[in-house]
This record gives C-alpha cells, structure tokens and sequence, in this order.
C-alpha cells in the first residue's frame, strides 16, 4: 500500500438537523487502487462518497477534511440516465466535456476505447434514452476520463447488471486501476467487491466498523461467502397450478421512435406464480414489465386479466384493474414525490386504490413498511432522507397496499446488501403462498431468481424464450 | 471544506433590497388612498412647493395626495390580470402536459400559438379602443395578452416533469389527476412557475402603464401613477416631482418584484434536487 493517496478523507462528519448521517469516517484512495466502501444501506456510503466530490446534503453540518490531491472526482452514479442530458446526442455529449478541457477529436476516440465503447455502431449519433443501462455507464466513464479524472467514484456499478456486462464493467475498472486511476468502489455485491478491491471500508451506521484488505475484512463481515448469494427464502415448491390470473398474447411493442422492443410475447401468469425475467440489458424486459402495468400502450396485444380484457394504457384503467396490476419501479427515488414523507405517499396509495379513510391508510402503511424493515421514524422522512436500499423496500410497500393479483418488479433485489435482500424476498414468498399473488420478476440476480421463481425466462432482442439465459442464443450487444 | 448554507449572505442582502425597493410602492398603493383624505383648493399648476409637499400638478392639485390615490389602480389592475393569465394558462398548460395524446395536445396548445403572433400592445390598443374598457376590462385585456406566454412556458417545463416515474406511479396508484398535475407536475415546475410569474407581473405593469400613458382604460385626469407620469410631462421642468415620484415608484414595484424573486429562486434553488 504504498502507491501516492490521490484522496484522503478524514474524521468527516456530516450531520443534517442534527442526525449524523456518517461520523467520524476515514479513508484513502490511492494511485491504480481500489477502495471498496460496503454496509448495509442507509449507513452511509453515498454521503461519503459525494463528500469526495464536494457535495453535500442541503443543509448539511459538516466537520473533517476532504484532501483532494488529483484534481477533479469523475462519478459514475448508481442511474447513469439521471447524469446524461437527455435532449442531447451521445457525441455532443462527449464533445461538450472535450472542449471544455481543450481535448480533441481523437481524446474523445480515446476515451471511447478507453470505456470500450469504441465497437458500439452509431453510438455518437444516440441519445442516452436508446442506450442500455450498461452503455449509459459506460457513456458517463468516458466523460470522466475525458475530463482528465484520476479518482472515479463508482456508485453500485453493477447493481442491475447481467453477469455478462457486470463481468465487463469489473474487467474495465480493473484497466482504469491498471492505468493508474484511483478507484472508490461502492458496492454490495461482495463477489465484485472481493474481485476488485484492494482495500476495504466497512461503514456500519454512518461509522467505519473494519477496514483493511478485503482477504482480512470480508470474512465474517456478512453471512455470505464473497460471491455467493444468500438463499434467503426456503423454496416453497412444487406447488399446484392455480388459476391464470393474467394471460398475454401477441404482444409486439413499438417505442415511440418507431423501433420494435417486443416480438409477439406470450406468457401466463398464474395465481401463486412467480415468473423470473431474465436477458441482457435493452432486450425488452422493463419494457415488457411496462406494458402489463399499462405504462407502456404503444402495442398490439391482448391483455386478459382472470379472462377479461385488460385496458393498454393505465388511463383506461379502473380503480380495481389499477389495483390489481402493480409495479415496482426500477429506480425507485425517482418514483416518490420530492419533499414529502414516504409513510405519506405509501398511504396514499391504498386511499386511492382501496377506498380506505387516511387514518386507516397510515397505520397499513407504517405496518406494511416495518414488515420490511422501516420504522415509524423512516417512514416521516422524505425521499431525499431515505438510503436507495430503504427507498426500494418503500417502494414495494406502496405496490403492495394495493393488494395487487399480479405485480411486476423491475430489478427490486438490485443493490441491496444480503439482510435486505433476504427481507424483501421472504415477504414475496410469503405472498405468493398466502394471497396467490402473481409475479413477473425482472431481474438480472440469478440467484434471487433461482430461490423465488418456479420458472425462468430469458428476454434476448424482444421475444421470451423459456429457461434462463444459458441455454439460449446469447445475443451481441443489443440497442 | 466548506459547509453549504442554503441562502447565504448574498441571498439575504438581495431579499432586503428587493423588500425595500417593493415595500414603499407597495404600502403607497395599498394604504394610500385610506391617507389621501379630502382634495383641497386647486393652486396654480406646476408650482413646487406653495404648501404643496411635492408641489402641484397640471391642474393644480396637490401631487403627494394623487400618489396616495393613483397607486391602486396599476398595481391592483397588474397583479389581478397576472393572476387571472395564470388561473387560465396554467390547467390548460398541465392538461396539454399530461395528456397523452398527441391530437389534443394540439387542440389545447394550437388556439393559444395563434394568439401570440398578435403583438400583445397591438392587441390592447385594439380591444380598449373599440370597447372602452373600465380597470376590470383592461385586467381582463392585460391577462388574455399575457396567457399565450405562460401557456407555452408552462407546457414547455411541465412536458418534462410529466414524464417522470414518480407522474407514473401516481397513475399507477389511481390519483386523480387535479393532484397530478398541480400536487406534482405544477409543484416540481415551481421554480420555472415563480421566474415566470415575476416577470409576467413586471410586464403587465409596463403594459397597465403604457395603456394608462396612452390614455386607455382610465380617465385623462386620472388619479393614476402612469396618467400622472404622461399628463405632468409638459411641466417637468417647472416641477419635476410630478413625474419623477411616480416613475421612480413604478420602477421600484418592478425592479424590487424581480430582486425579491430572484432571491427567492436562490434561497431553495438547490433544495432537494440532488439525489
């Protein structure tokens, strides 16, 4: 551990009315390394990792040094979509950052390589919407590089990935290092983590609990081995057949672009079911998910919810089919109102949706979300208070209120540490046993899978194959 | 390392100053006319002085009491027609918005495009000529001319805010639309709302004025900042506070409603936005 500290972090405590969000954390990036920063969410990885950026809460109390030696930070976000100007082409994109740092045209090609985005066909002519998740972080890493950072944060970078591009982005971070980048590596994927890091900090409640080597550290620290998943939920099969709750047929759907996402997709869901949807990035999962939800009705298809024919658009909905058919949304921040208590909103949705008076709402919400793991304190707090991981967990609870028959969950276990994980998919199974609910669970964990669905599908360049992504055609780099 | 506070010291100053500027035209136009009490006898026109705190106008009346009656009907016509715009461009704006049809999006937007090809004056020199209008017309004229405006700001930023997850889930939880689109579309917007309204005021002021200059919607010998500005010009030589102080006034009501919202846009700007 002798390579130069690029940045060091000391004593930092960062409070908002008066709640220490992390006290007292410490640590280095150094020159071709990787720091991994791990805990369970809500203890402070996110703050700390914006204080090396210079970005605080609004309001924020904030005591401690942060030594910036290297110049400026490149971050690459947890939702890269949310950093990309969305009105803009990929190549102004980059060209706007090379211009600003003086670099030419052939920075930019660099850079490009660098990201190994150099292969992509007519990526510089692409808004960030037609890019997949992976493509849009990759996108971002070449901004960063082309900005001359030589520190990335990289916040959950593979949250939400398949195993195929998570294998690529942790070969790429591991050239960046190789090239002599600092890495801070946020993450609580501990198979990466262990991969990757060559120092690790444990935060535990806004505090550093161990650090060291990651052979030293990570053993013990979770349940888990690195890398192997936890099986949370005791497979509750075989199970009987129960009724087909909803039956799709002849789905092919359209973005509003004009390029096809969905080829003609069948699929049953029965009462009970659970029906994990895997497949790269861009293949058409979310955009399947959307279209049984309503939110995307740019389709021919028949939706049939218990025999009758369900409305495309989540306009033509009534109150029960709204209820009935539930989403959880991938980036689930972006999902809740601004500046309003989470408790708030979960009650809502059981006002609007199931007729109940508020009071009656609010207490089902607060019980709802302390069976996932949220208290009343959690529950007063807006978004903007809330951990990613304790955001996701209100999320499922709002869908949940509804009392929905089937409900699609885009990449809910994603970015979770192991404790939440488990939470969240024991009360699925528990669900799914008690009140037959249905569901569509897209996903890139193929383990959550393996330990909640009864079937696999595999999504590859619009059209459903059954069983999982191995025993089909692997397709090339979709759009 | 520094802390940020939201606001800071500059955002106070600018809160001051635009309160100062604002709080005397303000207070004038309000309160005034409870002061004015009753007209005394005529003097000569344009003397300063003579018993006259601020001197007499062009027919001889006494100026400080015509400020204290002529601030109401200018700021009161210019903040009711603002109002008014907003009260019609700001549902028609949020439906375009959040509707998801592309035809009747057109069908709400189309009409209002028509009407901001007509320049807006044009537009009032035209409608107060052939009707004539009393203070409530001219409102209504100032706030018909001003919707085109706010309708196509308001499209333009409610159009992206309509567009996020959080506009979904709320469909997707059965909420009515009158919280969608005003609960979140409209309160996610409010700092685009607020830049606008600021504006939208300032320049209904101009326009109140300049129809009160040009004698439209008002008497010529009007108790009226604006009318007071156009008919004591003759006399600015002979006696210049007949036109400065109610000039000075508008411009304060105008400079200090735009420093005053600035400061606010400032203070909150960056509340709430990071993620």
């Amino acid at each position: 551990m002798t390579a130069p500290v690029l940045v060091s972090v000391d004593g930092l405590r960062v409070a908002v009315d008066g709640r220490a969000l992390v006290d007292g954390v410490g640590l280095r990036v150094r020159r071709g390394r990787v720091t991994a920063l791990v805990g369970p969410s809500g203890s402070g990885k996110t703050t700390t990792a914006l204080a090396l950026l210079g970005e605080y809460p609004p309001g924020a109390q904030v005591r401690g040094t942060v030594a910036a030696s290297a110049g400026p930070a490149g971050y690459l976000p947890q939702h890269p979509a949310t950093v990309l100007n969305p009105a803009r082409r990929v190549g102004v994109l980059l060209r706007d950052v090379a211009r600003r740092t003086g670099a030419g045209p052939a920075a930019v090609e660099e850079a490009l390589r660098d990201a190994e985005l150099a292969g992509v066909e007519g990526l510089l002519r692409r808004f960030p919407y037609q890019l997949s998740g992976g493509q849009q972080q990759r996108v971002v890493l070449a901004q960063a590089l082309l900005l001359g950072a030589r520190v990335i944060v990289a916040d959950e970078p593979t949250t939400g990935q398949d195993a195929r591009t998570k294998a690529r982005l942790t070969a790429l971070l591991r050239a960046l290092a190789a090239r002599g980048t600092g890495i801070l590596l946020l993450s609580h994927d501990l198979g990466v983590v262990a991969e990757l890091a060559d120092e690790v900090v444990v935060l535990d409640a806004g505090r550093v609990r161990r650090c060291g080597p990651p052979s030293e550290v990570l053993d013990g620290f979770a349940p888990v081995a690195p890398g192997r998943p936890v099986p949370a939920v005791p497979p509750a099969r075989p199970r009987p057949p129960g009724p087909a709750r909803l039956a799709v047929t002849g789905l092919t759907a359209r973005h509003p672009g004009g390029g096809t996402v969905l080829h003609d997709v069948r699929l049953v869901l029965r009462a009970g079911e659970c029906l994990a949807l895997v497949g790269r990035s861009g293949s058409g999962k979310t955009t399947l998910g959307r279209c049984l939800a309503g939110l995307h009705s740019r389709h021919r298809g028949l939706l049939l919810l218990d025999g009758a024919p369900l409305p495309r658009s989540v306009r033509g909905r009534d109150r029960a089919e709204l209820a009935a058919v539930q989403y959880v949304f991938q980036d689930a921040r972006a999902s809740f109102a601004d500046g309003r208590p989470v408790g708030g909103q979960v009650a809502r949705a059981a006002v609007r949706l199931r007729g109940l008076r508020g009071p009656a709402a609010a207490d089902e919400a607060l019980a709802l979300l302390a069976g996932l793991g949220l208290g009343p304190a959690q529950a007063a707090r807006p978004p903007a208070a809330l951990s990613g991981g304790e955001l996701r967990r209100a999320a499922l609870a709002r869908a949940l209120i509804a009392r929905p028959a089937v409900l699609v969950c885009d990449e809910i276990t994603s970015g979770l540490d192991a404790a939440t994980r488990a939470a969240i998919l024991g009360r699925l199974a528990e669900l799914r046993a008690g009140s037959g609910l249905a569901l569509l669970f897209v996903t890139h964990d193929l383990s959550a899978a393996d330990v909640l669905a009864d079937s696999v599908a595999t999504m590859d360049g619009g059209r459903l194959l059954p069983g999982p992504a191995g025993s089909s055609r692997s397709g090339d780099e979709a759009p | 390392m520094r802390a940020r506070e939201a606001g800071g010291a500059g955002g106070t100053r600018r809160y001051l100053l635009g309160a100062a500027l604002i709080a005397g035209p303000l207070l004038l136009a309000l309160f005034g006319p409870l002061l004015a009490g009753e007209a005394g006898p005529r003097a000569v026109s344009f003397t300063p002085g003579g018993g006259h705190w601020l001197g007499t106008d062009f027919t001889g009346r006494d100026v400080w009491r015509q400020i204290l009656l002529g601030g109401r009907p200018v700021v009161l016509v210019a903040v009711a027609a603002t109002a008014l715009g907003y009260a019609v461009a700001l549902p028609l704006a949020l439906a375009a918005a959040l509707t998801g049809r592309a035809w009747l999006e057109e069908v709400l937007l189309r009409p209002v495009d028509v009407l901001i090809a007509v320049p807006t004056l044009l537009l009032v020199l035209l409608a107060a000529t052939a009707l004539s209008p009393g203070p409530v017309g001219l409102a209504v004229l100032v706030a018909v001319a001003a919707v085109p405006d706010i309708a196509r700001v308001v499209h333009a930023a409610a159009v992206e805010a309509a567009a996020r997850p959080v506009v979904e889930a709320l469909r997707l939880h059965g909420e009515s639309w009158s919280r969608i689109a005003f609960g979140q579309v409209a309160r996610s917007i409010r700092r685009t709302l607020a830049a606008d309204a600021g504006t939208r005021l300032v320049g209904a002021l101009h326009l109140v004025a300049t129809a009160a200059f040009l004698g439209l919607g008002v008497q010529p010998d009007a108790a009226d900042w604006a009318v007071m500005v156009d008919r004591n010009r003759p006399g600015l030589l002979l006696q210049p506070w007949a036109v400065v102080v109610p000039a000075l006034l508008i411009a304060g009501l105008a400079t200090g409603t735009n420093l005053l919202l600035d400061a606010a846009l400032h203070g909150g700007g960056r509340k709430g936005t990071r993620r």
